[in-house]
């Protein structure tokens, strides 16, 4: 129990030489921080490795673990800023400008789960959206559905913000 | 006025710059991902101590429930939280903060709550292929509260499609009496979530906190959501005891923001009855885009499900309304009509009518439909051995039926040329048979058990072919 057979090993060293820059790379897009982003692609692995036996796709699940453990990276820093507003007392609308700062980042962390996910996978992680929908065990309709809705609800942030 | 599109796919357009690794990262990642198998390993043997143990291990729960207006069961007291989670107090701050989110697809790392000894599960919700919700009464009745001794309901999550479960925050009720109590789930996304059936509860921090939405006296007998939005029948009943979607005589269909307790009628569906006000029951089936409502009086509405709109009638191409080829009938216990089962494959829509059983056999004709309901073509008979309880439906095409004697599945789809082939899936053993189904994907979907005190869930991986159960503990 919990030991790798050698050619599960192989397989798992290469699959992490393969798929870790880019994966790590990825994350720190969308966290911007190289800390974070090793970090977390560190973690996806480590779970990954955890069951490898079970899993038909690790690459999908890779980024399935990477894409949850971003948003709750995201959400960590949100509490982290709602908390720190309340103790410095500072008004929430001095801290956030968007007519300044257009972040497509901070914009895609504001989308709903349901959203957020699929526009992860497809546009980040460069998975076909016959393979996010199995990833997510949405029909394929749905995810494009999800990703055109992802979509008109950035412009139409971004519409406000330049607006 | 800049052109927001430019933003958006400049960003997306971007090359990923590859970030190498450490050196020495790999053999780090190994060494803990073994420790991680041999600590899972160890806490499934030792599962019932650690039951023991997590019961004297609980803090002071601090909530901070997003609600907004809606009283909360959990908030709107100065009973200590820790004593209003029921049955188990053992989920603590600590350790809830510690989980991954519930949508993480992730193996449960040691240290999260146990699942509550005796969990009976009734009903099952999966977000994903890997994360999953269950909703049951568990503990010792009686022996659950406070508030009251019978508040035994239980939810129990699993990260990784249910090698292994964890508890969690349940809503302060019990097991369906009359107008009170839970007995379904469902969860959009592994945040938001909702348990109903009769009394509705709902949830937008994984589980977390539970708040109770009023329903003016009507019993919720079901609920569905997609693409942001929660749909629940709310229905005028007077079954008593575990019977609480009986002699329900007036329907009417609820929506909400799925973020939000914001419940209010679809226009066009409110007050719906069966043909001289005879109980009955009422269906909801969601796809990406549409709704559907089966009415008592075998009628069937639609509506799109990515936005408030009124509902109207499917109308046949004549264009006249649409009568379907069953009736719902009177609801099994758990809400779900037993006459005519209403399901979403990937291409169309399945209608399976269920005669009058006789012993444990029951003629079962399936209909489909590959027009939204406008029109429908028989798709032959399933099986007759066993009494239906459910019917679901692929993203592929094919469907399967959960009846008292197993399941049953199509190995094509039925609107495809050549007539349905069914086959009678291995593993799905349980006596009494199944209540759900239900598929996730194509490939992998969960029953539960009619006999809840089995303890389990089954899943599926090949479509519907084997099962194998997962005990919820």
């Amino acid at each position: 129990m919990g030991t790798f057979r050698t050619s599960d090993r192989l397989a798992a060293e290469e699959l992490f030489h393969a798929c870790y820059p880019r994966l790590a790379g990825w994350v720190r897009r969308l966290v911007d921080d190289d800390d974070t982003a090793h970090e977390i692609a560190s973690e996806a692995f480590t779970r990954l490795l955890a069951r490898w036996s079970s899993l038909d796709n690790p690459q999908s699940y890779l980024y399935m673990i990477a894409t949850n453990l971003i948003r709750d990276h995201w959400r960590k820093v949100g509490r982290e800023r709602r908390a720190l507003r309340a103790v410095s007392a500072i008004p929430a609308e001095n801290v956030y400008h968007p007519d300044q700062d257009v972040d497509v980042r901070a914009l895609i962390q504001g989308l709903p789960d349901r959203l957020r996910q699929p526009f992860l996978l497809h546009y980040y992680g460069g998975f076909p959206i016959r393979d996010v929908a199995q990833m997510l065990g949405r029909p394929e309709g749905t995810v494009k559905a999800d990703l055109h809705h992802a979509r008109a609800r950035l412009r139409a942030v971004l519409g406000e913000a330049h607006g | 006025m800049d052109e927001p599109r430019d933003d958006i796919d400049t960003w997306l357009q971007e090359r990923v710059t590859p970030l190498l690794p450490h050196p020495g990262t790999f053999e780090q990642i190994r060494k803990r991902a073994r420790r991680r198998k041999a600590a899972r390993a160890a806490l499934t043997a030792a599962g019932a101590v650690v039951v023991l143990a997590g019961a004297i291990t609980v803090p002071r729960l601090i909530l901070s429930g997003n609600f907004g207006a809606t009283p909360t069961a959990v908030s709107s007291s100065s009973v200590p939280v820790q004593q209003r989670f029921s049955p188990s107090p053992a989920v603590s701050a600590q350790t809830r903060t510690s989980r991954p989110d519930a949508a993480s697809s992730t193996p449960t790392p040691p240290g999260l709550p146990p699942v509550p000894p005796n969990f009976a599960a009734s009903s099952v919700t999966f977000v994903s292929t890997t994360t999953g919700w269950v909703i049951g009464q568990a503990g010792t009745p009686g022996h659950c509260g406070p508030p009251k001794a019978d508040d035994c309901t239980s939810v129990a999550i699993t990260d990784d499609g249910g090698s292994t479960w964890h508890g969690s925050h349940a809503p302060v009720t019990g097991a369906p009496n009359g107008g009170t109590g839970v007995s379904q789930a469902r969860s959009l996304d592994g945040v938001s979530g909702w348990a109903f059936g009769p009394q509705l509860y709902a949830t937008h921090d994984g589980g977390q906190t539970w708040a109770q939405i009023p329903t003016h006296g009507m019993r919720v007998t079901d609920l569905e959501t997609v693409n942001g939005i929660a749909f629940a029948v709310w229905a005028q009943c007077a079954g008593t005891g575990a019977d609480f979607a009986a002699g329900c005589t007036s329907f009417s269909l609820y929506s909400s923001p799925a973020g939000q307790n914001d419940w209010s009628p679809v226009p066009g569906l409110t007050g719906l009855q069966a043909s001289g006000g005879a109980p009955a029951s009422a269906q909801l089936v969601l796809t990406g885009t549409s709704g559907y409502l089966m009415t008592p009086g075998g009628q069937l509405f639609s509506g799109p499900v990515t936005r408030p709109a009124r509902w109207r009638t499917v109308a046949a191409p004549a264009g006249s309304p649409v009568a379907l080829p069953c009736a719902p009938g009177a609801a099994e216990t758990g809400g779900h009509p037993l006459q005519a089962m209403l399901a979403s494959t990937g291409p169309g829509l399945a209608l399976l009518c269920a005669d009058q059983a006789s012993g444990n056999r029951q003629a079962k004709t399936l209909y489909y439909s590959a027009d939204g309901g406008r029109s429908w073509s028989p798709a032959g008979s399933a099986p007759a051995r066993g009494v239906a309880m459910s019917l679901s439906g692929t993203p592929g095409g094919p469907v399967l039926v959960a009846t008292s004697s197993g399941i049953d599945f199509s190995t094509n789809a039925p609107g495809a040329s050549g007539a349905l082939t069914w086959r009678t899936a291995r593993g799905a053993t349980a006596a009494g048979g199944y209540s759900y189904v239900g598929m996730t994907t194509s490939g992998q979907g969960v029953a539960v058990p009619a006999n809840v005190n089995l303890d389990a869930v089954w899943f599926t991986y090949d479509g519907g072919a084997r099962w194998v159960a997962s005990p919820v503990h």
